[in-house]
């Protein structure tokens, strides 16, 4: 090959983003910016009492308000006939209705109760204050694991939406044949995504040919289609759901909300007037969903070389007031229970697990999934056995992880692990980190004194990209295995492709740019991507489960290379030449052996449209090519983090010095997006370790409900980390592995382990804040 | 009330309400849809912007409160040619946003960052861009990005706006 048939792959390396341009230019296009004519306005009224009935809704009042057009309640008939229900096939779940507005009762402080829409925002909410609701209070439930007084859903009297037990082996006779037992109780703290850009949706309704448009800044375009058309009696065809920028996601936007469903509702009700909704701060921590209020009560038994013989656990997840939707209330125990064992190797387990209604905001979808709270119980037990065999604990972690010769493992939840480089993370963190330097460092200040060290480890397995058979545990009614892609060569030879991906900052954009022109042999720039268009893309079921760089990427691929096949087939018929002699680069069409391409994919692309008379016997005009890519299984993903942090015994002030983090995230496509992925989720797990906390009291009031309480870390807090990699390919058309959640799973553990480490006391309960050491250091 | 605003150099005269909020009047008045509103409580810094020279929560400012004043906002960054500030295009080089929420607010803090303190280390960066809450990038790109564009920009004076 001489050098002018080079070609560079755009894979691979760190092409400049597409969404750039427009998002620093302050030219994005996000929901909340979108002005349509005739477009109103609305506001939520939202229940101030945690648990309660409604006796009476009074809405005379803001009709009188200037510029209110219409005020909506849950009793009203075009919200009255519709709710939201989880569905679910597992047996024993309790499926329960939520109402798009509260009926009858409420079940949370700050359900939404009524709906006003008026000529702007501020009339809007001058209406929501008109309204008058009034409550009998009930007595709330709050904590998951507590006996209700008055159950939040008829349906389940002692709150249990969900509970299933995970078994392998036999937990009781091996914890008899342990040389320790440990047993830990820990809690993990209640927190959410809080994206910058709030939940916001736009619907406008054309009666006259009963079409829909939701403008929404969701994750799953076309899982809101399919459960709209649902809802809303309307073919699915009918309603066309757009997410263009969208302001950060983290799993909080990937659920269908009563919010949506009702501003759908009253847009249908008010046929030809565009309706929006842009939710404020308040309201989000409010009222969009939160996650990781979990119990676990641990029981792990080791042989005494520090085999993991047994774990025992019961687990407790406030799933909030209602299950949430279309997810249902299994999303973190069912999660919980089946990775709670992580990248270790275990026969004998056993995990109750339950989802349990409370009066507080539905539990949902959030970064990691139940995934940071199993893995710092699992780095618990570890911690407490190394302590108790006086082992190190690194070395015990290593003793039982998943080693690339059990590939595949078959975990004893019965997901097969195809990863198996947990060691090799391990091993580059802890030499990047230079373990020995802290090590002598760590022991430098306990002898000549200064601020005490700890050091943390977390070694876990995300489970991206998960497949048909691998998304089948929760038995919801849609199997979110696959996506499409369409790649679309034009007449001018640039190429469009309909991704069904949605984007909330992932770069997805750039990334399945990327993988196309690779697969179809193209220039970067040449490509264009659409996305997050219901009516544009075939389908994709969107941002959750770090799957879109494997399926998406995978369908973007499989489209790329068929088109790349027709487009070659088409140049070989018309320059006479051998199909499989040529190839297709950078734009052009080569022969085997010849310097100069000999025929343009712009040529090729104008004949097949616009020249049929040029086109070969039997040869279909045009050159688009569509692709659906499920991988049935999923990519594990691999990752270890290992930090250092100082306390301060006096007043329980914690310093990060130092923190590394090494992920196996296979092929990569775009190394600073890769990078960029990781380091956020690393940052919103230290959020989650060290600050972040909704609180509700014992009468259900949410007790942080603005950014002055709830403290989201910022360039101040988060410190200059460490990113590894080690590479082993995925089994999937890109060989990449999701990178989405595995930087949120570790910090829990790592912070509580290095706390333990420095200062010899076990943290049961996050987040691990100076106040929370302070206690723990004067008991 | 009727209120004259010069947004990026350009007057306006509008008609708001007493309560509406600058960043209000700049989103739906002006069709500015580039600042961007993330808790209308003056705490995560998306909607800043430089008012008569000086960092501004543009959600706790009434629009009133600007009449009269200058107001530079991220639409005014990039040259009219399209050339992007030397803060653009290091955002864009270290992958310093994300999901571009958060990115308008950042942008304005670290343009009067580097207006007024020219040579920056990592911690003054870190410190001054504390007021500004990214929930994608876990701030490395955007720590990186400004160090970058104020190397550059010390490298290059003459670019400097």
């Amino acid at each position: 090959m001489t050098p002018t048939d080079e070609h560079a792959p755009a894979s691979g390396t760190p092409v400049r983003r597409k969404e750039d341009a427009r998002l620093l230019t302050g030219r994005g296009r996000f929901v909340s910016d979108l002005a349509l004519p005739r477009m109103r306005h609305v506001a939520f009224v939202r229940s101030p009492v945690a648990h309660g009935r409604i006796t009476g809704v009074d809405t005379a009042g803001a009709l009188e308000v200037e510029g209110v057009s219409a005020v909506f309640t849950g009793e009203h008939p075009a919200i009255a006939p519709v709710a939201l229900r989880a569905q679910s096939g597992l047996p024993g779940y309790v499926e329960t209705d939520q109402p798009p507005l509260a009926r009858g009762k409420v079940r949370f402080a700050g359900e939404a109760v009524a709906a006003v829409v008026a000529d702007d925002r501020y009339l809007a909410e001058d209406g929501a204050e008109a309204v008058v609701v009034d409550y009998e209070p009930l007595t709330p439930t709050v904590c998951a694991w507590a006996e209700p007084e008055h159950p939040v859903h008829e349906e389940a009297p002692d709150n249990v939406l969900l509970s299933r037990t995970f078994r392998a082996g036999d937990v009781d006779a091996a914890l008899d044949g342990a040389a320790v037992v440990v047993d830990r109780e820990l809690t993990t703290n209640r927190h959410g995504g809080n994206p910058i850009e709030c939940r916001a949706g736009v619907a406008r309704y054309e009666a006259a040919d009963r079409k829909l448009t939701f403008w929404s800044g969701t994750q799953v375009p076309w899982i809101v289609r399919t459960q709209l058309a649902e809802l809303l009696d309307l073919p699915e065809g009918n309603i066309r759901v757009i997410a263009p920028d969208v302001g950060g996601g983290f799993g909080v936007k990937a659920v269908l909300y009563p919010e949506d469903v009702a501003l759908c509702l009253m847009a249908m009700a008010m046929p030809g007037t565009p309706l929006k909704w842009v939710e404020d701060r308040v309201e989000h921590l409010l009222a969009a969903t939160h996650a990781r209020d979990h119990r676990y009560v641990l029981r792990a038994g080791f042989a005494a070389d520090g085999e993991l013989l047994a774990v025992k656990a019961d687990v407790w997840c406030n799933t909030g007031a209602y299950s949430v939707y279309p997810w249902t209330a299994g999303i973190e125990p069912l999660m919980a229970g089946g990775l709670l064992t992580g990248p270790y190797k275990l026969t004998d387990y056993e995990c109750t697990v339950r989802g349990v209604a409370t009066n507080t905001s539905p539990s949902g979808p959030y970064r990691g999934v139940a995934r940071p709270s199993t893995v710092f119980a699992m780095e618990a037990l570890m911690d407490s056995g190394a302590r108790a065999l006086g082992l190190d604990p690194i070395a015990l972690r290593r003793r039982n992880l998943i080693l690339p010769a059990d590939i595949p493992y078959k975990m004893p939840s019965r997901l097969v692990d195809d990863s198996g480089a947990y060691e090799a993370c391990l091993d580059k963190a802890v030499a990047t980190f230079d373990l020995d330097r802290w090590r002598a460092e760590q022991s430098r200040r306990r002898t000549e004194g200064g601020r005490p060290i700890g050091i943390g480890v977390g070694v876990y397995n995300e489970l991206t990209g998960l497949g048909r058979a691998a998304s089948a545990g929760p038995r919801m009614a849609f199997r979110t295995g696959h996506d499409a892609c369409t790649v679309r060569i034009n007449p001018d030879g640039a190429v469009t492709v309909f991704s069904g991906v949605t984007s909330q900052g992932q770069g997805l954009e750039t990334t399945m740019a990327q993988v196309v022109a690779d697969a179809l042999g193209v220039d970067y720039g040449d490509v264009e991507v659409r996305y997050g268009d219901t009516d544009e893309s075939l389908w994709g079921f969107g941002a959750f489960s770090s799957r879109q760089a494997v399926i998406s990427g995978g369908a973007a691929h499989l489209a790329g290379e068929h088109v790349r096949g027709r487009a070659l087939a088409l140049a070989a018929a018309l320059k006479e030449a051998p199909v499989e002699d040529l190839d297709l680069r950078g734009g052009e069409v080569y022969m085997a052996g010849q310097e100069k391409p000999i025929i343009s994919l712009a040529e090729v692309a104008r004949v097949a449209y616009l020249q049929s008379d040029r086109l070969p016997e039997g040869f279909e005009p045009g050159l688009e090519g569509t692709k659906f890519y499920d991988p049935i299984r999923g990519a594990f993903a691999a990752g270890a983090q290992i930090a250092a942090l100082e306390f301060d015994p006096a007043t329980g002030e914690i310093g990060i010095l130092d923190w590394v983090c090494v992920e196996d995230a296979g092929r990569i496509v775009h190394p600073v997006i890769v990078d960029g992925q990781i380091a956020g989720s690393i940052a919103q797990g230290i959020g989650g370790a060290m600050y972040e906390h909704l609180v509700y009291d014992e009468d259900g009031n949410l007790s942080t409900g603005t950014l002055l309480d709830y403290l989201m870390p910022t360039a101040g807090e988060i410190p200059e980390l460490r990113i590894g990699h080690v590479s082993t390919p995925g089994k999937n058309p890109t060989g990449v592995r999701g990178v989405g959640e595995g930087g949120t799973l570790a910090p829990n553990a790592v912070v509580a382990g290095a706390l333990a480490d420095a200062l010899g006391v076990e943290v049961d309960d996050l987040p691990v804040t100076p106040a929370r050491v302070w206690e723990l250091v004067n008991p | 009330m009727k209120i004259t605003l010069t947004v990026n150099g350009e007057r306006h005269r509008v008609d708001v309400e007493p309560r509406r909020t600058l960043s209000d009047a700049l989103r739906e008045d002006l069709g500015l849809t580039g600042t961007h509103v993330g808790c209308e409580h003056g705490v995560c810094g998306a909607c800043t912007v430089i008012v008569d020279g000086l960092p501004a929560r543009a959600c706790l400012m009434l629009a009133v409160q600007a009449d009269g004043g200058s107001v530079d906002t991220v639409e005014g960054l990039a040259d009219d040619d399209g050339t992007l500030h030397p803060l653009q295009e290091a955002f864009s080089r270290c992958h310093g946003l994300q999901c571009g929420a958060c990115t308008p607010g950042m942008l304005m803090t670290a343009a009067h960052l580097l207006d007024t303190e020219p040579d920056p280390d990592r911690a003054t960066i870190r410190a001054e861009m504390s007021g500004n809450i990214c929930r994608c990038t876990g701030y490395l790109g955007i720590v990186d990005a400004v160090a970058d564009a104020a190397a550059h920009r010390r490298a290059r004076p003459e670019e400097a706006s």
